[in-house]
């Protein structure tokens, strides 16, 4: 592994294992007759133990052994750093990380010249930032103010890797007095006019660390450029590189979002002052209209990361959702015997807190005690944090309230119809057995992402009641029962409308686990990103050149291709020129609306509005017909689809 | 829409629906009762007869709490939920449940994810006649009523206190530099040699603390001694360079110093304890420019306004510590009975000041050259006076002769550190006025 101490102080390497500098780096693996080497992109994540996403991005480099990655990682904290990393497969030929939390002045003092060009970029940078004083969505700004954004960017990043200092140059009196001239400018938005010094001055900080990968030393011929596709794990920080490396040695880039960035940060950064708040939101969204506009394909996670993407300036044509992938083999057994569940029990399976709304489970059970009196519900899970231990402590009040305590006979020990348990004990030792021991899985949420547990089920092969949030709809098609949120009236009707029908029930079930093995494995993901690799590396034609064993360059290792710069092929885009009207920049990008576009919400899944609860048995077989339709768009790796803008 | 926030909403406006009805009403007095008569069986434990009546009771309690929701929920049955909306302007009220939100966001985006995040959907959307969570949001911001009152400020950055550590610390120096002293008074010979090892020892034992922490000391680690060489020079300088250069203009010296003033090589040690005092009025007011910058900074609005107002504050911090010097100079002079070299002390200390107090705000370049400039010059002029002893290089002593002339043999030391510091007291108008001197690098802000 590749262990350089990079030259520029503010990279720290620490790693485990080293080669030797002077050994060559060849690529080792092809695919297709092509050498292929890829550059994954972390913040705060995947080689560390504590990591975001270091699950899906750990299987997909053990999937993928026939391809080399090259891992380049951002560490968020330096306990992150200390906890380590996880085993690292040998596919993984290098590791370079960088911390995103500390960055040392390297006292560079800059020359007239290079302050100028600081005072420059910086100054358009600023300037970027604060136009448009209505400031809509980023995807309909003007292709001009994209471009003004980009080229500061850029401009800055070149700086550094020129002259180095940008840290120091950051925090100077230079960018304070930018971002004032261009918070005082005519046009710029009223909440950045009203900036006072500790605003300016906490704008400029924050600047500061986000555009802290422009100074790292990653983006030469060795580095970064010596990969065939950047893939970021998310957008953000972690795409910044890949944006770099785009800009300087011309590597394709691809973004994945499970989660996007720019939401998360609208629901993060609640308490600054307004004023910094508007600055600091214009540059994640641009930074994010940029990454779109530059990657060669973004993949959603789910329709709700797709739709905040296309809002936020993606286009349509460039994106591919690619569901995560969970392991089917722990449910597998669970799944293929239905028959063992316990026909009066209600399960609900997660992490306690109060966005689940078990309140309103219990609310609903009430009501379905008074329809089926012998059913049980059985809650399993254990609280997140504080708040989620007070909000069980609730829960089990109300539960001991709402329900009595019951027992067989007049001479045994009686017990309350809802139980609080959690997994790992003796009588459920893993999830699938908390499924196994339920005839319906409920799923409450007021708020969800996406629904791990509502998959889990699936793969079970349990009939599931969920509530209308998130991907819930998405993800279960039309194999299960969805009701309005925050109504336990609702809940409680299709609860009891499933158990009392087991036909049904296993009807739902059988569909739900054919749907979950065809759209959720980590088989899928894994393929899915094997044909979009192949996609994209097949459509960007190898520029450098291909050294054999010893050294020597070979000749005709790369196929003689012709390179078109743009992708002239695809509408509108690449032709107008700059500064031509904005309207003929690209086709309109707006929200999509739900059937139409996204290949994974079925049409079943968008007419339950008003009716409180969507029987799915009639239409079950039409709506995994056309789950498996949208499954087929989803992988999105035969070239047909990846060419048909032409 | 939210089924709970609907249920306050209506409370509000003073009605009842099916919900309240079944909690309030029947549902949660029958359950109390319930489990009131659940416990007492639990724990009248092994009667069995107890036990079955009381549940017996509870069952009918059980009965009469259903009957009572059958009543709630055939009333809310009655009234349709959605009735109670027909009429309103409903984006209004969703704009009023989630006023904060709307106050606060800086663009609809922000609005778009604070309601999915409060579990909004595009088919809720739907309700209010918008396509999706986007359009709504962009509703609401464009609704908000932004004008007129500012938004409330910030409240301001917490200012560094005065505590006990750093007030005790900064008197440390002076106080074992007058120990030393006393003790240099006291003994004789060779103790008087050891005396003077231990106290310039101790002495930069006690410069290090306090230019470690407090208001002296510097934020980020980075070069923490970068200077000191070049202050303990001009120290040096301060106590024995003057009479070593007058011996030396005289032909001398003779012999080592002894410590007295009247030796062949005399020491001046007034101006000493006087510097190591004033190691507490530097400390305070490097504390007083930081604290009260900083309230001007959370004060001021536009960085020239900031410059404006702290560019008086220096200088007035300044001459404050000029002040506090020129009286402990005074007093140690009395002490000492010696007199004070007033002016080489009083630019020296200004300068040491000036240096600090940039070093503590983060221009480390500009005090590092200029006290090494300072200190190369006064070994200069004491290299040129040796210099011109050698046969042929008379010339060379002509300066220093011509300065010491007519200033006296403490004008080279004076017009050295008075030029060093005038250069820093420049520097500084224009680099301590600056916003980003007051910011600490790395704090998250």
């Amino acid at each position: 592994m590749d262990n350089r101490p990079s030259r520029h102080r503010l990279v720290r390497i620490r790693s485990s294992r080293c080669e030797s500098p002077d050994q060559r780096r060849l690529p080792r693996r092809e695919i297709g007759g092509a050498f292929v080497r890829i550059g994954l992109l972390t913040e705060g994540g995947y080689p560390y133990v504590s990591g975001d996403a270091g699950f899906w991005c750990d299987r997909l480099v053990r999937g993928l052994e026939q391809h080399e990655f090259d891992i380049y990682a951002l560490s968020r904290s330096e306990r992150q750093e200390d906890e380590g990393w996880i085993p690292l497969p040998p596919q993984v030929s290098r590791v370079r990380t960088a911390p995103l939390w500390m960055a040392e002045d390297d006292e560079v003092v800059y020359g007239r010249r290079a302050r100028r060009r600081f005072a420059e970029c910086y100054g358009e940078l600023a300037a970027a930032l604060c136009e448009g004083s209505a400031w809509e969505a980023p995807g309909e700004s003007s292709a001009t103010e994209a471009d003004r954004f980009a080229s500061a960017l850029y401009g800055l990043a070149e700086l550094a890797r020129d002259e180095g200092g940008l840290v120091g140059a950051l925090r100077s009196e230079a960018a304070v007095r930018a971002l004032e001239r261009a918070c005082r400018a005519p046009g710029a938005p009223g909440t950045a006019r009203e900036a006072r010094v500790p605003e300016l001055l906490a704008v400029a900080a924050q600047l500061e660390r986000a555009l802290r990968p422009l100074s790292l030393d990653w983006y030469e011929d060795d580095g970064l450029g010596s990969v065939d596709l950047c893939h970021a794990a998310s957008g953000g920080p972690a795409a910044l590189p890949g944006l770099l490396a785009r800009h300087f040695t011309g590597v394709p880039l691809l973004v994945t979002e499970y989660g996007v960035r720019l939401r998360t940060h609208y629901l993060t950064a609640t308490q600054a002052a307004p004023a910094v708040r508007a600055l600091l939101t214009a540059f994640h969204g641009r930074l994010a209209a940029e990454t779109y506009r530059r990657a060669t394909l973004v993949t959603p996670g789910n329709a709700h990361a797709r739709r905040w993407q296309e809002r936020c300036g993606a286009q349509r044509e460039k994106l591919r959702t690619v569901y995560p992938g969970m392991e089917a083999a722990p449910f597998a057994e669970v799944g293929e015997s239905p028959e063992c569940a316990d026909h009066d029990t209600l399960v609900w399976v997660g992490r306690v807190e109060p966005a689940k709304d078990l309140v309103s489970l219990l609310h609903a059970f009430a009501e379905v005690r008074r329809e089926e009196p012998k059913t049980r519900l059985r809650i399993v899970g254990v609280p997140s944090g504080p708040e989620g231990a007070a909000y069980l402590g609730h829960c089990r009040v109300l539960a001991a309230q709402l329900f009595p305590d019951e027992a067989d006979g007049p001479h045994a020990v009686g017990d309350n119809p809802v139980s609080f348990e959690e997994i790992g004990g003796p009588e459920l030792p893993s999830p699938a057995d908390a499924y196994a021991a339920g005839a319906v899985t409920v799923l409450s949420s007021v708020v969800e992402g996406f629904p791990v547990g509502l998959v889990e089920a699936m793969f079970c092969g349990r009939a599931t009641v969920s509530t209308d949030v998130g991907a819930v709809v998405e993800v279960i098609g039309g194999t299960g029962l969805v009701v309005p949120p925050r109504n336990p009236r609702a809940l409680a009707e299709a609860c009891v409308a499933l158990l009392r029908d087991p036909e049904r029930r296993a009807r739902l079930g059988a569909a739900a686990r054919a749907r979950a093995l065809e759209l959720f494995t980590v088989e899928q993901n894994i393929a899915a990103f094997h044909g979009i690799y192949l996609e994209i590396v097949s459509r960007t034609p190898v520029r450098r050149v291909l050294l054999d064993d010893t050294g020597e360059p070979l000749p005709f290792a790369a196929p003689a291709e012709s390179h078109v710069p743009g992708s002239w092929t695809e509408r509108g885009a690449g032709l107008v020129a700059r500064g031509g009207p904005g309207w003929a920049a690209g086709p309109p990008v707006r929200g999509t609306s739900a059937g139409t576009s996204s290949p994974g919400i079925s049409p079943v899944g968008g007419s339950s509005v008003d009716a409180s609860s969507v029987d799915a048995s009639s239409v079950g077989t039409s709506s995994i017909g056309a789950s498996s339709i949208g499954a087929s768009s989803v992988r999105g790796v035969t070239p047909v689809s990846a060419t048909e803008g032409a | 829409m939210s089924g709970r926030g609907e249920v306050g909403e209506v409370g509000a406006f003073g009605e009842l629906d099916g919900l309240d009805g079944l909690g309030g009403l029947g549902g949660l007095d029958g359950v109390d009762g319930v489990e009131e008569l659940g416990r007492s069986g639990d724990s009248s434990g092994a009667g069995a007869f107890v036990g079955v009546a009381e549940t017996a009771e509870a069952a009918q309690a059980a009965e009469a709490t259903a009957e009572a929701a059958e009543t709630a929920r055939a009333a809310g049955r009655r009234r349709p939920v959605t009735a109670r909306r027909a009429g309103a302007d409903p984006v209004k009220a969703l704009m009023h449940r989630h006023r904060d939100l709307c106050e606060r966001a800086v663009d609809p985006l922000e609005i778009a994810a604070g309601l999915e995040a409060h579990g909004v959907t595009d088919r809720t959307a739907a309700r209010f006649r918008h396509r999706d969570v986007f359009s709504l949001a962009e509703e609401m911001y464009a609704r908000v009523s932004r004008d007129g009152e500012s938004p409330p400020r910030p409240t301001p950055q917490e200012v560094p206190r005065a505590r006990a550590d750093w007030i005790l610390l900064s008197l440390l120096p002076g106080a074992l530099c007058s120990a030393t002293v006393v003790g240099l008074h006291l003994t004789r010979g060779r103790a008087r040699l050891t005396v003077a090892a231990l106290g310039v020892l101790v002495l930069a034992l006690g410069m290090r603390a306090v230019l470690t922490r407090g208001p002296l000391g510097t934020r980020t680690r980075a070069h923490p001694n970068a200077t000191s060489t070049w202050t303990y020079w001009l120290l040096a300088c301060a106590l024995l360079g003057d009479g070593l250069l007058g011996t030396a203009l005289a032909g001398g010296p003779d012999g080592l110093p002894d410590g007295t003033g009247n030796a062949p090589w005399p020491l001046a040690l007034a101006p000493l304890p006087a510097l190591a005092w004033a190691c507490a009025p530097a400390a305070w007011s490097a504390h007083l420019f930081a604290v009260r910058a900083r309230r001007k900074l959370a004060a001021s609005r536009g960085l020239e306004d900031f410059a404006a107002s702290v560019r008086p504050l220096l200088l007035g911090t300044f001459a404050l510590f000029l002040g506090a010097l020129t009286a402990l100079l005074a007093i140690s002079g009395t002490a000492l009975d010696e007199p004070s070299p007033y002016a080489q002390t009083i630019t020296l200390g200004a300068l040491l000041l000036l240096a600090r107090l940039l070093t503590v705000h983060g221009f480390t370049h500009a005090p590092k050259v200029v006290l090494t400039a300072t200190a190369a010059s006064q070994a200069v002029a004491l290299a040129s006076v040796f210099a011109a002893r050698l046969p042929g290089c008379d010339l060379l002593a002509t300066p220093v002769h011509t300065l010491s002339d007519t200033w006296g043999p403490g004008g080279i030391q004076t017009l050295t550190c008075g030029l060093g510091a005038l250069t820093l007291l420049l520097h500084a108008t224009r680099t301590l006025t600056r916003a980003s001197a007051h910011t600490r690098p790395g704090e998250p802000t």
